[in-house]
């Protein structure tokens, strides 16, 4: 039996790690049959969507609320096997989907929905799974917030993907990751497996995506173009896999997929400085060095 | 890591060199002589531009048929495309005519490509 491989899918909030994910994870599941568990690690409850075909799976600490303690919760209420293709006797891989939650807005930390979910997961045996190939988290943000970090904290996750684009902030929120995963690599033994480029189609992004990585010492292991088909899926609450096997879009997800099962680059990182991230946007021509003197002033017409 | 598709194992780092690429497309031993010419239509925003590659000598030349004939479909992968235009810009840097097909391959243009 093959070890089971625990990967997160990280990166800036709006990213695109959600679609990402879970279109990455249907291709190792559809054309791999690699059976996979997702913990959705968000509270806006948005990781798993698209494999059950559902607007917000029940969460961990919905349900637990629901019930009193999570104590009284069973393993079977918090996670349900995926929709469609990816249901247990169905032809390939399977996936089972679960949701951690959150509290609500602008209340308690985010963070310990995290916690308790894989206490409970662990607790319930969902890791010991007959056949199960890999664990994802899919995580909010960045890691400003120590729960988010929890995957990586406590060893959970091994292999951390950072979703990115080549836009400032979307770089900077990998830099920034880059730097948890380098505070807890000894002590944890998390590694960074590579970036991920969900293209917004900007200038010289693949240029902007590849140095980057090289400057952290990893892979930018997928360039995944813009298509609308991706929102045509999401509308009817599908991953492009299963939506539309044979576009132009979902080669893009195999080919990623593929990438993944076969990765063996793990790396301690090494983040840049602020100003070496800037001066990497620069080089690219992205945003001109600008003169003391043209600070605060408006574009000429 | 991975450069047109093929795994470098992680020890060889995160900068492969060329040569080593070359290797592998060579070793990969695809028979490609029935490959007189690439096509391919690049599509943006709408315009859609026919392309035609007959350069034989070049690495490009090299990478696009051995594309052709391991992909699934007609599709070009925009990683391969822009690593294959990358590696094209060291090693066939003489050549005009594919320096100029690597100017289209660094956009975000669609592409589709076919043995003629």
């Amino acid at each position: 039996m093959a070890e089971l491989r625990q990967i997160a899918f990280y990166g800036k909030g709006g990213i695109g790690k959600s679609t990402t994910s879970q279109n990455t994870l249907a291709s190792m599941a559809h054309y791999f049959d690699k059976n996979i568990m997702i913990v959705g690690c968000d509270p806006k409850a948005d990781s798993t969507r698209l494999i059950l075909h559902e607007k917000a799976q029940s969460t961990i600490l919905q349900l637990a609320a629901e019930m009193g303690t999570v104590e009284d919760l069973e393993l079977e209420d918090a996670m349900k096997p995926g929709a469609g293709i990816f249901t247990p006797d169905s032809p390939g891989g399977w996936i089972n989907c679960t949701e951690s939650g959150g509290p609500e807005p602008g209340v308690g930390c985010a963070g310990r929905g995290v916690i308790t979910a894989i206490n409970f997961l662990e607790e319930e045996g969902a890791y010991e799974e007959e056949g199960l190939d890999f664990v994802s988290y899919d995580v909010l943000g960045d890691v400003v917030c120590g729960g988010f970090a929890m995957p990586i904290r406590e060893g959970k996750a091994q292999e951390i993907y950072i979703v990115m684009s080549g836009e400032m902030m979307a770089m900077y929120a990998a830099n920034n990751i880059s730097k948890g995963i380098l505070k807890y690599a000894n002590t944890g033994g998390v590694r960074l497996a590579g970036l991920i480029c969900n293209a917004r189609m900007t200038d010289f992004e693949y240029d902007l995506a590849k140095n980057l990585a090289e400057d952290l010492g990893t892979q930018m292991i997928h360039f995944v173009p813009r298509n609308n088909i991706v929102q045509h899926a999401e509308i009817r609450r599908m991953t492009v896999v299963e939506y539309s096997p044979f576009s132009d879009q979902a080669i893009e997800y195999k080919e990623l997929a593929r990438k993944i099962i076969n990765n063996d680059m793990k790396i301690i990182p090494t983040p840049l400085e602020m100003d070496d991230l800037e001066a990497l946007i620069m080089k690219f021509g992205l945003e001109e060095e600008a003169d003391e003197e043209n600070i605060g002033k408006a574009a000429e017409a | 890591m991975f450069i047109l598709g093929f795994h470098f194992p992680a020890d060889m780092g995160n900068n492969i060199p060329d040569e080593k690429v070359v290797e592998k497309l060579e070793a990969a031993n695809i028979d490609a002589s029935d490959i007189n010419e690439v096509k391919m239509t690049m599509e943006s925003h709408g315009q859609v531009e026919e392309l035609s590659y007959t350069n034989k000598d070049t690495f490009m030349f090299k990478a696009l048929a051995h594309y052709i004939k391991t992909s699934e479909t007609d599709y070009m992968i925009y990683t391969n495309r822009y690593q294959i235009a990358e590696l094209s810009k060291r090693i066939d840097a003489s050549d005009d005519e594919t320096m100029e097909l690597c100017k289209k391959f660094d956009s975000m243009a669609h592409f589709k490509i076919t043995a003629a």
